[in-house]
């Protein structure tokens, strides 16, 4: 910040304007404003229109000094006064005018740029271009943006808008949106949560679902056995425990007795987590491809470790809820 | 995506009447401001102070270089409306008051009128402030708008400001046919101070059996004197019209009366115990502003009267949002229901 009010003295006889610029912008990150309300704030500010762009993404995205959203018509003229979202980026927002840009103009360049940058980090993390417009994708998945801007956003990612979508998250990837009757992912992908069914208007809600969605996901390992992919609409009332666990909550004493019975033995989370998913002994130990009576005999290794029953009714589902809270813990929001 | 709140669901605000308890005599942290509006209230709050009072009320009354206002030649949209300034007949033995009345041209059979009072906390302000956006719906609805210079407080306390107003509409009326006004189509429109003077003027037009007006349309109106809804402590120091300067306008008007028991309605219509018999109403207002409740009650009242009404509730919204950052995707939200329901009416 302090190398930036440097720059700002040294380009800005009107410091005032300057000010104003980069408190304008802050204040639009720190409220976690979308790509659209950035945009829409650096056209008021130069008083002319801008444009974001993303050549990795197809995206270009342009808001009139009005401040309404209006599809760009080509590409923008390279001797616009521009500024790259990161050096060497093929993604910068431009002013639609001729240059060269004034400093109050390049400082709301630079910082709408920041800002538009830090929303693309916040949404898609620093992951190089996906299948789908990252970009387009963050507009479907603001709550603020316009329907206009959503409709827009649908065409650029070939989305058929009258049809249900839907918001998928997956671990480590950016997010997606996909026609609600789609296959799904690949089950060799990422961890996936799948959102519910939505109209454009309510991919947000959607898209939230779905990280919910992903947080009760596993790796399908012996460490984090479970489903790699997980729907929203399955989850239930068991989404209501997603936001009670987080880094700053500590453990129930069914999770650390979990975690207790799973540093026992390498067999134990497979096995719980096969009895829990199963309706009968006999399906768990089919699906272990255990014999009856050896599933048995860890079953009662494993009652001995967390100290409840697990074959009646109630201990079956304390021992499910340990393991969806383990995944939520392993699975931060 | 929510853009409205519909008046039932507001969970954090007990009504006004409830009775005072540890736990509902403070309300809750202020709801945030929108992200857009947020960021240009920081701007915004560089040329407006929230450091109102009586003495200040002069300096305040110079004209802002952000708003300047508009020329009769900016009003006439380029042709299409002709302008002028007419005096008309006052209160009685008030002075006479004038009216800017803004007329389309070429217009075959009388059209409908939007009788408009501006805003200004009751102390401050002109008939031009506001007029373009007003003119750019009647360019469009194909009516006249007539737009009152009321005498301001504390110059002129009540009743002198809503009497002017209430003469310069029956002088509208009754003058519809040399201005080519349908007198049944007439609107009463104002935002803040002016919507609290549109609710007044609709109070007196029903009571006096004067004008029927066909409607009334009020943003974030300036209703209730008393100044002690949640809303008005909860955004106390916040915005651009807090509890502190409406307190400044409300003793303007009212003087060592403000709050007291037997405050006329047709000063602070919120004090009106019989809202039936009112014209098709709207009212809208923003969730992060010192008028939410007042203004969601007096809508609720309206209904419970048996009357019609629609209410927006903007989000984050504060006061006069939607004039002053315009481009912001609420305020865009918030106009294009304003339209909305004046197409609906008049269309």
């Amino acid at each position: 910040m302090k190398d930036l009010e440097v720059r700002l003295a040294a380009l800005d006889p009107d410091a005032g304007a300057a000010v104003r610029v980069i408190a304008y912008f802050d204040q639009l990150t720190s409220a976690r404003a979308g790509l659209e309300a950035i945009v829409r704030g650096a056209a008021v500010l130069a008083g002319c229109p801008v444009w974001l762009t993303d050549d990795g993404r197809r995206l270009s995205l342009r808001v009139d000094p009005d401040g309404h959203p209006t599809p760009a018509s080509g590409p923008p003229d390279p001797d616009w006064p521009h500024h790259q979202l990161d050096p060497g980026a093929r993604a910068a927002v431009w002013l639609e005018r001729p240059g060269p840009a004034g400093p109050v103009e390049a400082m709301v360049l630079e910082r709408a740029a920041a800002a538009a940058r830090s929303v693309l980090d916040r949404t898609r993390g620093r992951a190089p271009a996906a299948d789908q417009d990252a970009a387009a994708v963050e507009v479907l998945i603001d709550e603020g943006a316009r329907p206009e801007a959503r409709r827009h956003a649908a065409r650029v990612l070939g989305l058929p808008a009258d049809r249900p979508l839907r918001a998928v998250a997956r671990a480590g990837a950016p997010a997606r949106i996909e026609p609600a009757a789609s296959a799904g992912p690949a089950a060799d992908g990422p961890r996936a949560g799948i959102g519910p069914a939505a109209d454009l208007a309510g991919l947000p809600a959607s898209w939230a679902a779905a990280r919910t969605a992903l947080r009760f996901t596993a790796d399908g390992t012996g460490e984090d056995p479970g489903p790699r992919v997980v729907h929203a609409d399955d989850l239930g009332a068991l989404a209501l425990l997603a936001p009670s666990v987080s880094p700053g909550v500590p453990p129930i004493p069914d999770e650390l007795a979990l975690e207790h019975a799973a540093a026992a033995a390498p067999w134990m989370l497979a096995t719980l987590d096969a009895v829990a998913a199963h309706p009968s002994l006999r399906a768990a130990a089919s699906a272990l491809r255990l014999h009856h009576s050896s599933l048995q005999d860890r079953i009662t290794h494993a009652e001995r470790l967390l100290a409840w029953p697990i074959r009646d009714p109630h201990g079956h589902h304390r021992l499910y809820l340990a393991l969806a809270l383990r995944r939520l813990r392993r699975h931060p929001a | 995506m929510v853009t409205t709140e519909p008046a039932a669901s507001t969970e954090s605000t007990p009504p006004a009447e409830s009775t005072p308890s540890a736990e509902s005599a403070r309300p809750a942290g202020p709801p945030p401001f929108d992200p857009e509006l947020g960021a240009a209230l920081t701007i915004i709050r560089e040329a407006v102070q929230l450091d109102l009072t009586v003495e200040t009320i002069p300096e305040r009354r110079r004209p802002n270089p952000l708003f300047p206002p508009p020329s009769d030649q900016e009003l006439s949209l380029g042709g299409a409306f002709e302008v002028s300034e007419r005096q008309v007949p006052g209160p009685d033995g008030a002075p006479d008051i004038s009216l800017l009345i803004a007329r389309p041209v070429g217009l075959a059979a009388p059209g409908p009128a939007i009788y408009h009072i501006h805003g200004g906390g009751m102390i401050m302000g002109d008939n031009r402030q506001g007029l373009p956006m007003v003119i750019g719906w009647a360019a469009q609805l194909g009516a006249a708008v007539v737009s009152v210079e009321y005498r301001l407080a504390p110059e002129t306390p009540h009743p002198g400001p809503v009497e002017d107003c209430y003469a310069g509409l029956v002088w509208t009326a009754a003058h519809a046919d040399e201005l080519n006004i349908d007198p049944g189509r007439i609107v009463v429109a104002g935002g803040s101070a002016g919507g609290g003077l549109a609710a007044a003027v609709a109070l007196l037009a029903r009571d006096r059996g004067g004008p029927a007006l066909f409607g009334q349309f009020l943003m974030c109106p300036m209703l209730d004197d008393r100044n002690d809804t949640p809303s008005a402590v909860q955004m106390a120091g916040l915005g651009v019209w807090d509890h502190a300067s409406n307190e400044v306008g409300w003793t303007a008007l009212l003087g060592d009366q403000r709050g007291a028991l037997d405050v006329s309605p047709y000063a602070a219509p919120a004090r009106a115990t019989d809202l039936s018999g009112l014209p098709p109403t709207f009212i809208d207002v923003g969730s992060a502003e010192t008028f939410r409740d007042e203004a969601v009650s007096y809508a609720t009242r309206i209904w419970q009267a048996g009357g019609v009404a629609e209410l927006h509730v903007w989000p984050g919204g504060f006061h006069g949002f939607q004039v002053m950052v315009p481009q912001a995707a609420v305020s865009q939200d918030a106009t294009a229901a304003q339209w909305d329901w004046f197409r609906r009416l008049l269309a």
